[in-house]
C-alpha cells in the first residue's frame, strides 16, 4: 500500500492560534489524525540544519512572506516547502492574528518521495457492530448507492460537552476522535473518512460553539475555513436529552450557525439528543419527556434560524436519540437500544439517509458563503443619486441663502469707513 | 400582627427510620450548642436541582419543580420547626440566564434576605456536567461580590444527579473527585480565595440524588452509587460547616447596597479644591492680566476708546 498523505489542518501562529492552511489552488486538506504544525515567528534562533532524524528543516522566517514550519514528529510525515509561503488573507494586523497562508508548493517527503493525497481508511469499524446493525447499515448504504450517492459528508456541531465526539466515534465504530469528560475539545475540526464498497463517509467533528456563556466566534471561523470547498450533505446538531433548560444562548448558537452557512442548512439537518439512556424526572414518562425536550429545542431552532411557520409544514427537522456510553442497554440481537426499545444506530443512519433524500440541496461551502456578501456593495447604486439630491436640494439652496444674507446685511459705520464707502 | 408561619416539620416522618434517627441526633447536637435555628440559602445556575434538593431536605413538595420551565423569579423561604429547632431554607431563582449572570435575580435575592442571617450557603450544580467554564466563575464571583467573601467559609457544594453511570473509562469515585476538583478550582478563582486560606478549610462537596428512582439500602435509606446514605450525609456536612468557627452572614442594608461610592476619598475634596485655587486658577488669572496690560491695541480700537490722536 503506498503511503498517502498528509494534511495539515491547522498551523499555529505566534501564541497558540491555529489557522487552516491551503495549497496553491486554495484547497484545504484534512487528515484524520490532527498533526500540529507550528509556525514560529518568534523562533528566530532556529538553525538551518537538519534535525536529528535527518529531516531537512525549513528556512527561518525572514520577512512576512517567509514562514518557518515545524512539524510535530508524532505524525510520521514530513513536509517540505519549496518556494515561499504567500499570504492570501490577512485578518487583524497584530501578533495574535488569523493569517491564512497559501503554501506555494508543498510536497511530502519520505523515503519513497510519493505525492500526497487524502488518506481514506476502510470502514473497519462497521464490523464491530452486531450483525443485525451491520445488515441494516449495509442496506441503507445500498439504497444511497442506488440513488447514485457515493459519498456523504456529515457535519457535527453543538455546544461543548454534549457528546459530539462520542457520537462520531459511535457512528464510525472506533475511537477516532479523542473524548475527554473534563477538558474542552481541541480548537480545530477533524474530518474522519471511511469507505466501504465504493461508498465514502466523511464525518466532521467540530469544537464546541459555546465558551463561557458566549458563542465562540473563533471556533466558527475555524470551522468555516476548514470546510472551504467542501459540500455538507447533513448537519447533526447535537445536544443532551437530559438538559432541563433551553435559553437564549441556544438561540444564539443556532443563529450563528444559520448566519455562517445559510438558512438552507436546516433543511439538511437533524437534531441528535445524547445521554438518551436517562431516567426521566419524577412524574414524566420517557416518551413525554423526549417529546417536550424536542419541542422546546425545535422551537428555539425555528426562532434562531428564522424559519417561518408555513415552511415548517413541509418538513420538520427530525430529532434522533443517541446513547454513546458503553453501558447502553442491548436487545436480544445485541444491538444498542434506547429505553423505548429502538436500536439507535440504525435509526440514526436511516434518518440521515431520509434527510439526504428529502429533495433539498446540499450546502456547498464556497468562499462567497464564508465571507458573506461584500458590505461595500450594499446599496452602492444609490450613492450617485443621493449625491445629486444633496447637491441640488441642499447645497445649492444653502449657498443661495448665504448670498442673500450677504446682500441684505447692514454694515456698521466703521466697516463702511474701512471699506472706503 | 402577621408573623412568619412556621409549620411543624412533618416531612421528617416520611424519611425511613434510620434517616430520621440520624437527623434527630444532629438536631440534638445543635441544641446542645444553643443553636435553635438554622438558615440555609440555596443558590446556583438554572435547572441544576435547587428546588428538588429543598424538597428532599424538607421531605415534602414545598417548592414547585418543573423540568422545562424556569423557576419563579422570586426566592421562597420554607420554615419548619421540630422540638424547638427551626429550619429555614431559602430557594432562589437560577443565577444564569441565556449565557449571562442574572443580576436582576441577584438583586431580588439580596432584597429578600434583608436583615436575615445566613448560616449556610448551598451552591448547587450537577454532577453530570462535563464542562466548567468562565460562566461558572462569574456566578461565583457575583455571589462573593453580593454577600462578601466570607460566605464561602460557610458554603458547601451540592452536586445533584448523583445516581449516574460515569463516562466510559472512569470509575464513579474518580469522576466525582475530578468533577469536584474542577468546580472547587473555579470557586477559588471566582471568590478570590487565596491558597493559604484554603489550607484551613476546604469547601466540602456533597452528592445528592433527588429523584424518586434513587436506590435504597436495606434500611430503606436513599443511597448513592458509592453506598452512602446521602440525606443524613448532607445534613451532617451542614452541621459541620456551621460549627467550623466562621461567622454567619448577616445581610444588612450596608451589605446589600455596598459601600457608598460617594464616600470614597471625600476627605480629599477640600484639599484638591484648595490646590486648584492657589496653584492653578490664581496663576492663570495673573497671566491673563499681564497679557492684557502688554497687549498692543489696533488703531480703530484706540479710536473708539477715545485714546487715539489721529484725525480722520
Amino acid at each position: 500500500m503506498t503511503t498517502k498523505l498528509f494534511v495539515i489542518v491547522a498551523i499555529e501562529v505566534g501564541r497558540d492560534h491555529k489557522v487552516p492552511i491551503a495549497n496553491q489552488e486554495g484547497m484545504i486538506f484534512s487528515h484524520q489524525v490532527l498533526p500540529m504544525v507550528s509556525l514560529s515567528r518568534s523562533n528566530a534562533a532556529n538553525s538551518r540544519h537538519q534535525d536529528k532524524r535527518g529531516v531537512p528543516k525549513l528556512p527561518n522566517i525572514i520577512d512576512d512572506n517567509d514562514v518557518r514550519v515545524k512539524i510535530d514528529h508524532s505524525v510520521n510525515a514530513v513536509l517540505e516547502y519549496v518556494g515561499q509561503v504567500v499570504p492570501i488573507y490577512r485578518g487583524v494586523e497584530d501578533e495574535a492574528v488569523e493569517i491564512f497562508w497559501r503554501v506555494a508548493d508543498c510536497r511530502r517527503i519520505r523515503r519513497e518521495g510519493t505525492m500526497a493525497s487524502h488518506l481514506i481508511h476502510e470502514w473497519n469499524g462497521i464490523h464491530q457492530f452486531p450483525p443485525a446493525t451491520q445488515n441494516k447499515l449495509l442496506e441503507l448504504l445500498g439504497e444511497l448507492k442506488q440513488e447514485n450517492v457515493s459519498t456523504l459528508t456529515i457535519l457535527v456541531m453543538g455546544k461543548g460537552g454534549v457528546g459530539k465526539s462520542s457520537t462520531v466515534n459511535s457512528i464510525i465504530g472506533e475511537r477516532v476522535v479523542a473524548v475527554s469528560a473534563f477538558q474542552s475539545e481541541g480548537p480545530s475540526p477533524v474530518m474522519v473518512s471511511r469507505s466501504r464498497e465504493g461508498f465514502t463517509l466523511n464525518v466532521i467533528d467540530t469544537p464546541g460553539l459555546v465558551e463561557g456563556g458566549y458563542v465562540n466566534n473563533d471556533a466558527l471561523e475555524i470551522i468555516k475555513w476548514f470546510l472551504l470547498n467542501k459540500t455538507i450533505d447533513v448537519l447533526l446538531y447535537v445536544d443532551r436529552l437530559d438538559a432541563y433548560r433551553v435559553d437564549n444562548l441556544d438561540r444564539q448558537v443556532i443563529k450563528a450557525i444559520t448566519d455562517s452557512f445559510g438558512k438552507g442548512i436546516w433543511s439538511r439537518s437533524l437534531i441528535v439528543l445524547t445521554h438518551a439512556q436517562v431516567s426521566p424526572p419524577d412524574g414524566i414518562n420517557y416518551d413525554d419527556f423526549f417529546s417536550r425536550r424536542s419541542e422546546a429545542l425545535l422551537k428555539v431552532v425555528r426562532l434562531g434560524a428564522r424559519i417561518k411557520t408555513q415552511e415548517v409544514q413541509g418538513s420538520v427537522i427530525p430529532v434522533v436519540l443517541a446513547e454513546n456510553s458503553g453501558s447502553c442497554n442491548t436487545n436480544g440481537s445485541g444491538e444498542k437500544v434506547l429505553p423505548n426499545g429502538t436500536a439507535w444506530i440504525p435509526n440514526l443512519v436511516k434518518t440521515i439517509t431520509d434527510v439526504v433524500s428529502n429533495g433539498s440541496n446540499a450546502v456547498l461551502v464556497d468562499k462567497k458563503l464564508i465571507e458573506g456578501p461584500n458590505p461595500n456593495n450594499r446599496g452602492k447604486l444609490w450613492i450617485p443619486l443621493i449625491l445629486a439630491f444633496q447637491y441640488f436640494f441642499v447645497v445649492k439652496p444653502i449657498q443661495r441663502a448665504i448670498k442673500q444674507d450677504f446682500a441684505k446685511e447692514s454694515m456698521p459705520l466703521w466697516e463702511l469707513r474701512d471699506m472706503g464707502d | 400582627m402577621a408573623s412568619n408561619l412556621i409549620r411543624e416539620w412533618n416531612g421528617i416522618q416520611q424519611f425511613p427510620p434510620s434517616t430520621q434517627t440520624k437527623l434527630l441526633e444532629l438536631l440534638g447536637k445543635f441544641k446542645q450548642e444553643n443553636v435553635s435555628s438554622l438558615t440555609i440559602l440555596v443558590m446556583g445556575k438554572g435547572g441544576v436541582g435547587k428546588s428538588s434538593t429543598v424538597n428532599s431536605i424538607v421531605g415534602e413538595r414545598v417548592v414547585a419543580v418543573s423540568a422545562f420551565q424556569s423557576e419563579g423569579p422570586r426566592p421562597v423561604m420554607v420554615s419548619r420547626s421540630r422540638a424547638g429547632f427551626t429550619l429555614n431554607i431559602i430557594d432562589t431563582p437560577g443565577l444564569v440566564e441565556g449565557g449571562y449572570v442574572n443580576d436582576h435575580a441577584l438583586e431580588m435575592i439580596k432584597r429578600f434576605l434583608l436583615n436575615k442571617t445566613i448560616d449556610v450557603l448551598l451552591y448547587v450544580d450537577r454532577l453530570d456536567a462535563y464542562r466548567v467554564d468562565n460562566l461558572d466563575r462569574q456566578v461565583i464571583k457575583a455571589i462573593a461580590d453580593s454577600f462578601g467573601k466570607g460566605i464561602w467559609s460557610r458554603g458547601l457544594i451540592v452536586l445533584t444527579h448523583a445516581q449516574l453511570s460515569p463516562p466510559d473509562g472512569i470509575n464513579y469515585d474518580d469522576f466525582f473527585g475530578r468533577r469536584s476538583e474542577a468546580l472547587l478550582k473555579v470557586v477559588r478563582l471566582g471568590a478570590r480565595i487565596k491558597k493559604q486560606d484554603v489550607q484551613g478549610s476546604a469547601i466540602p462537596v456533597v452528592l445528592v440524588e433527588n429523584s424518586g428512582r434513587c436506590n435504597t439500602n436495606d434500611s430503606g435509606e436513599k443511597v448513592l452509587p458509592n453506598g452512602i446514605a446521602w440525606i443524613p450525609n448532607l445534613v451532617k456536612t451542614i452541621t459541620d460547616v456551621v460549627s467550623n468557627g466562621s461567622k454567619a452572614i448577616l445581610v444588612d442594608k450596608k451589605l446589600i447596597e455596598g459601600p457608598n461610592p460617594n464616600d470614597r476619598g471625600k476627605l480629599w475634596i477640600p484639599l484638591i479644591l484648595a490646590f486648584q485655587y492657589l496653584f492653578v486658577i490664581k496663576p492663570i488669572q495673573r497671566a491673563i492680566k499681564q497679557d492684557i496690560a502688554k497687549e498692543e491695541k489696533p488703531l480703530w480700537e484706540l479710536r473708539d476708546m477715545g485714546l487715539s490722536q489721529r484725525q480722520f
